[in-house]
């Protein structure tokens, strides 16, 4: 049963969306039930699948692999490492929960949640492709459900993208203004995203071909093409750069950003959670995968790339988000500039920063999970997402407000969080190699504290408009489930972050070792027990240290 | 030059299908004509049924492995004429089994209807079977003539008279370029069978005349710049035969541009990929990015075609087995796709009366399965995974990336982002838009069945293309003897075919 893990993450939620196609949308419960067990079943096996991987072996677990098509080489490989397990398990944890959010659907729910699974699964699926094609495969299926779900149910952005700073100057996002035209419907939101998606999907299919052409082995098995292709000179910055670019743009790296927080505006509450939480994971996975083990010479090269346009991302969607007055769009710049840490993270090539930098994508994950889920509470509640027309909600919705603070202390990166450790790791690590970029990450979460503590004043405290005093409080368990959730897992890996260090670590050392080509992995200073350690808190943890042998 | 025309029992068993194609036809005339009192819809299935039996016969000889050639190579049955017969078959039960509501909006030959459509396909299997120039001319006007009705059938219809005249100026003026260029071919070489023109030495002539008949073929498929009938006469058309016209004929041509490409012309390859190429180039980016300004969807899904076309023709491009094999595999992908989403757009019409697009509002309130169904079809012609289109796309890029068409292939991925477009905003009707009048649509049950056959095979051979690849690699083993041309015989690059 064990060895099928990874087919059950994967296929359970593709099970559900079957069944619900046959289940009528007069019967609620049944819906509902559905949807909501095909999650269950998947979380469960992904919280198996991340408490049995083990860091000590390291390398893919679990794998699995099903012959597809002799003439073109594709099988569909599963397999998680290190680096893929807390992804998988953000996922199903973030479906669960999106599940519950949006409970309340009244229009069309049986479609919602058909779509919602298929976005989840396709999404997983990245996480566990060993197969190029495959990851392509799961990577363009995420699109379409997109464009469904923001075009169903969500709701237009009206004047919200319209910002304006407190002296009345219009403020236009800028390589978004370009695309925008005044558009601010749905529609136009997810039509966007769409054709953004698609663009840069086959910039990194190009990639993928160049590398199938030009390895010769007639394989799309990423195993295989890391052992034996190697690419190098022109050809591999072209292919790079391709396979950079072609999938940095839904992390999204600044000045690809645009698509990203209009469709959080757009979208309903569950499907920005998981858009912000894993979709856009998608892309550091998807560079971390391909570029980072195919190209290692090359990425050594040119991730300095990375490392330049992170700081704009960063500091430009702090600046966005704060002067945003919709609170989705808020969360949604929040987010990009958040992503900008992980490429920070990725871009230092360091044990301790990719390694933050793939625990800054779980931690991530729950932040702005919560953020959304409860931005689309408050919207739920009061029609608006207008930031200076709400505010004293906190005395309406106690348990709503504090959770908000709680994921805003989260978000920021308070001790007790795990993304506390996320962030501390990027810093740590990549302030040998960036000072300057870590100067700015750092001046970043004053910012981040600066937004978020705006848009909490402004949501929950100071006078409440009357027209407001119906609103409702999260009371049930439905209601409270997916706050509860992605609260406990912040936190209880903030405090108890070992396992999820040492199953990080074990994908990480290898890919490392492979692209600085530092030989003797346990002689490292990064990560002998008294090299960069005493910085890094967690590090000390006697388990976390794992000896790789580098091929 | 000697025909052979005494015929064994063993050579007329090549011939079966099509003889008992020809006799059943026969029989449902006479039947049609004879039974004062029997239906269109009995019509209809007495020649699905005999279709069918065909189709079953030809999956018997691909089973059992049975070829040959008949008549002086004129008539080949090889696993190529197999597979395309399946295919033409296949679209031709489709077609009439999407045939059974629309009929009623004809005044009269309602039964000659299914006649002309099975006519056409029977042409068009002589047609996947010609193997020389003489036949190719015979069975392509023989496959074209039924058509010619078949698009004006509606008389009263103004828009299917022009539709009809159209396409029939135009497919004269491509049958005199044919006879033009074939006369021109035969000249040169003294040959007319395919294989045995494969050494001849390249002269002027032959070279305007295989361009002749490239152009003649091209008329068939609808490339650019060749496209020109295309849109008003699928517009005009009655929509069942608009589906028609839209996978058949270009099925069967397809099968002679490969037999002429890489059977006739393999040593010529360098000289004709350009061509080809400018010709896919050109198809995939006209027809995409007109078909977004399409307000009717017939246009639209003309436009794509057009697009769709473009696409195969890379794989000709590339010129090599796996080129081969991923058209063969891209059309049966396209063929289900593409009549699926035809069967959906018969059940609007026939509940809205209406082609145009906005009339698809809200189509998702109205009839959930059949705005899946729709979803699903134009996505899989977008190539969006898990459906068929995408493997076929896939496909098509991995045969032309071995021969290191990169500007090919550039091409090609721009214009899949172009087509997300225009087939999403067909899909922001049907779903985000609210409807019109929300009156649920009902489908009748044959049309049912057609769109049941798309579904199926656009999601199995999107999950699970093993045995389709399979089959299409089988079916072209023929071209592995005839492609990879030597250097030696590779013309000078300047006058490519000397003087």
């Amino acid at each position: 049963m064990a060895e099928y893990t990874l087919l059950i993450i994967l296929f359970a939620p593709f099970a559900g969306a079957l069944a619900l196609i046959f289940v009528s949308n007069r019967q609620l419960s049944l819906v509902r039930g559905i949807a909501a067990g095909s999650a269950f079943v998947s979380l469960i096996a992904s919280i198996y699948l991340f408490y049995s991987y083990d860091p000590l072996k390291g390398g893919f677990q679990f794998i699995q692999r099903i012959e597809w098509s002799r003439q073109l080489g594709i099988s569909l490989h599963l397999g998680v490492d290190g680096i893929g397990t807390p992804l998988v398990l953000a996922s199903s944890i973030l479906l669960f929960a999106g599940i519950f959010v949006s409970w309340h659907i009244k229009d069309r729910i049986k479609e919602f949640y058909i779509w919602i699974l298929i976005l989840a699964a396709a999404t997983i699926g990245v996480f566990m492709s060993l197969d190029l094609f495959f990851l392509y495969f799961f990577y363009e299926m995420s699109v379409i459900p997109m464009y469904l779900l923001l075009g169903m149910w969500g709701s237009h952005t009206k004047k919200y993208l319209e910002m304006t700073d407190p002296e009345g100057l219009k403020q236009r996002d800028s390589v978004g203004f370009i695309f925008n035209f005044g558009a601010n419907s749905k529609e136009y939101a997810a039509m966007k995203l769409v054709l953004f998606l698609s663009a840069f999907a086959v910039v990194a299919l190009m990639g993928i071909l160049l590398i199938y052409k030009f390895s010769g082995l007639n394989t799309f098995d990423i195993l295989v093409l890391r052992e034996q292709a190697h690419f190098s000179g022109p050809l591999a910055t072209v292919i790079w750069l391709l396979i950079f670019f072609g999938f940095a743009s839904i992390a999204p790296i600044w000045p690809l950003h645009s698509w990203s927080p209009v469709g959080h505006a757009a979208a309903p509450a569950a499907t920005s959670m998981l858009h912000a939480g894993v979709l856009m994971k998608l892309g550091h996975f998807s560079i971390i995968r391909v570029a980072f083990e195919l190209l290692p010479e090359t990425t050594r090269e040119f991730m300095p790339i990375a490392a330049v346009l992170c700081i704009f991302s960063i500091i430009y969607g702090g600046l966005v988000a704060y002067y945003a007055k919709d609170t989705k769009y808020v969360i949604g710049y929040s987010s990009s500039s958040h992503m900008g840490y992980v490429f920070l993270g990725m871009a230092a090539l360091d044990y301790i920063s990719l390694s933050g930098a793939v625990i800054y994508m779980f931690a991530h994950a729950m932040a702005t999970g919560m953020l959304f889920a409860m931005a689309g509470w408050v919207y739920d509640q009061t029609h608006t997402r207008d930031i200076p027309s709400l505010g004293g909600l906190s005395n309406r919705m106690p348990f709503i407000s504090a959770a908000f603070v709680i994921a805003c202390m989260a978000s920021i990166g308070m001790p007790g969080t795990v993304n506390f450790i996320a962030e501390v790791m990027i810093i740590v690590g990549s302030w040998n190699k960036y000072p300057f970029q870590v100067v700015v990450a750092v001046l970043g979460i004053v910012l981040t504290m600066a937004y978020l503590f705006k848009m909490m004043r402004g949501l929950f405290y100071g006078s409440m408009a009357e027209k407001y005093s119906h609103s409702h409080d999260a009371v049930t368990v439905i209601d409270r489930l997916p706050l509860l959730i992605m609260i406990t897992v912040s936190i209880s890996f903030g405090i108890f972050p070992g396992h999820l260090y040492s199953v990080v670590r074990s994908g990480v050392d290898p890919l490392i070792a492979r692209i600085t080509k530092v030989v003797p992995i346990a002689e490292h200073p990064m990560n002998s027990p008294h090299g960069a350690s005493p910085a890094v808190p967690l590090a000390t943890s006697r388990e976390a240290i794992v000896k790789v042998t580098p091929r | 030059m000697t025909f052979s025309l005494t015929l064994s029992a063993s050579d007329l068993l090549l011939l079966l299908p099509e003889l008992f194609l020809t006799a059943w036809l026969c029989v449902v005339l006479i039947v049609d004509f004879s039974f004062k009192r029997i239906v269109q819809e009995q019509v209809a299935y007495l020649t699905v049924l005999g279709l069918t039996i065909t189709l079953a016969c030809l999956a018997w000889f691909d089973i059992t492995g049975i070829t040959g050639t008949l008549f002086g190579k004129m008539f080949v049955l090889d696993r190529l004429a197999i597979f395309f017969k399946v295919m033409i078959l296949l679209a031709t039960i489709l077609v009439v089994l999407l045939s059974i509501d629309y009929v009623h909006r004809f005044s009269f030959f309602r039964g000659e209807y299914y006649f002309l459509v099975a006519m056409s396909a029977l042409g068009m299997m002589f047609m996947v079977s010609a193997n020389d120039l003489l036949s190719l001319f015979v069975t392509l006007e023989f496959a074209t003539f039924g058509f010619y009705v078949l698009v004006s059938y509606l008389r009263d219809d103004m828009a299917s008279n022009e539709a009809g005249l159209k396409f029939f100026i135009l497919g004269v003026f491509a049958a005199g370029l044919l006879a033009y260029g074939i006369s021109l071919v035969f000249g040169e070489t003294g040959k007319l069978v395919f294989s045995e023109m494969s050494g001849a030495a390249p002269t002027t002539g032959l070279v305007i005349g295989f361009l002749l008949i490239f152009a003649a073929l091209g008329f068939k498929i609808g490339a650019v710049p060749f496209h020109s009938w295309i849109p008003d006469t699928y517009q005009g058309a009655p929509t069942p035969v608009t589906a028609f016209l839209s996978i058949a004929p270009k099925v069967a041509a397809f099968a002679i541009l490969l037999r002429l490409f890489l059977v006739a012309l393999a040593t010529f390859k360098p000289a004709w990929a350009l061509l080809i190429v400018a010709a896919s180039i050109l198809s995939m980016t006209y027809g995409n990015i007109v078909a977004i300004s399409q307000r009717n969807i017939k246009r639209l899904l003309a436009y794509s075609g057009i697009a769709q076309i473009g696409n195969v023709l890379i794989g000709l491009a590339a010129g090599t087995k796996m080129g081969t094999d991923s058209i063969l595999f891209y059309l049966l992908t396209y063929l289900f796709a593409n009549l699926g989403a035809f069967a959906v757009i018969m059940a609007i019409s026939n509940a809205v009366g209406s082609d145009e697009i906005e009339d698809y509002s809200g189509l998702n309130r109205r009839s959930p399965f059949l705005a899946f169904a729709m979803l699903l079809f134009l996505l899989s012609l977008a190539g969006v995974p898990p459906l068929a289109g995408f493997i076929g796309k896939l496909y098509i890029f991995v045969a032309a990336i071995k021969e290191g068409l990169y500007t090919l292939i550039t091409v090609g991925l721009i214009n899949i982002v172009i087509s997300m477009y225009y087939y999403l905003i067909v899909v922001k009707r049907m779903y985000i838009s609210e409807p019109l009048d929300s009156s649920p649509i009902k489908t009748t049950g044959p049309l049912r069945a057609v769109i049941y056959v798309g579904l199926a095979g656009t999601l199995v051979i999107g999950i699970y293309p093993q045995p389709f690849l399979d089959w299409a690699v089988a079916a072209t083993l023929m071209f592995s003897n005839f492609v990879a041309p030597s250097a030696s015989i590779i013309p000078p690059p300047v006058t490519p075919f000397g003087g």
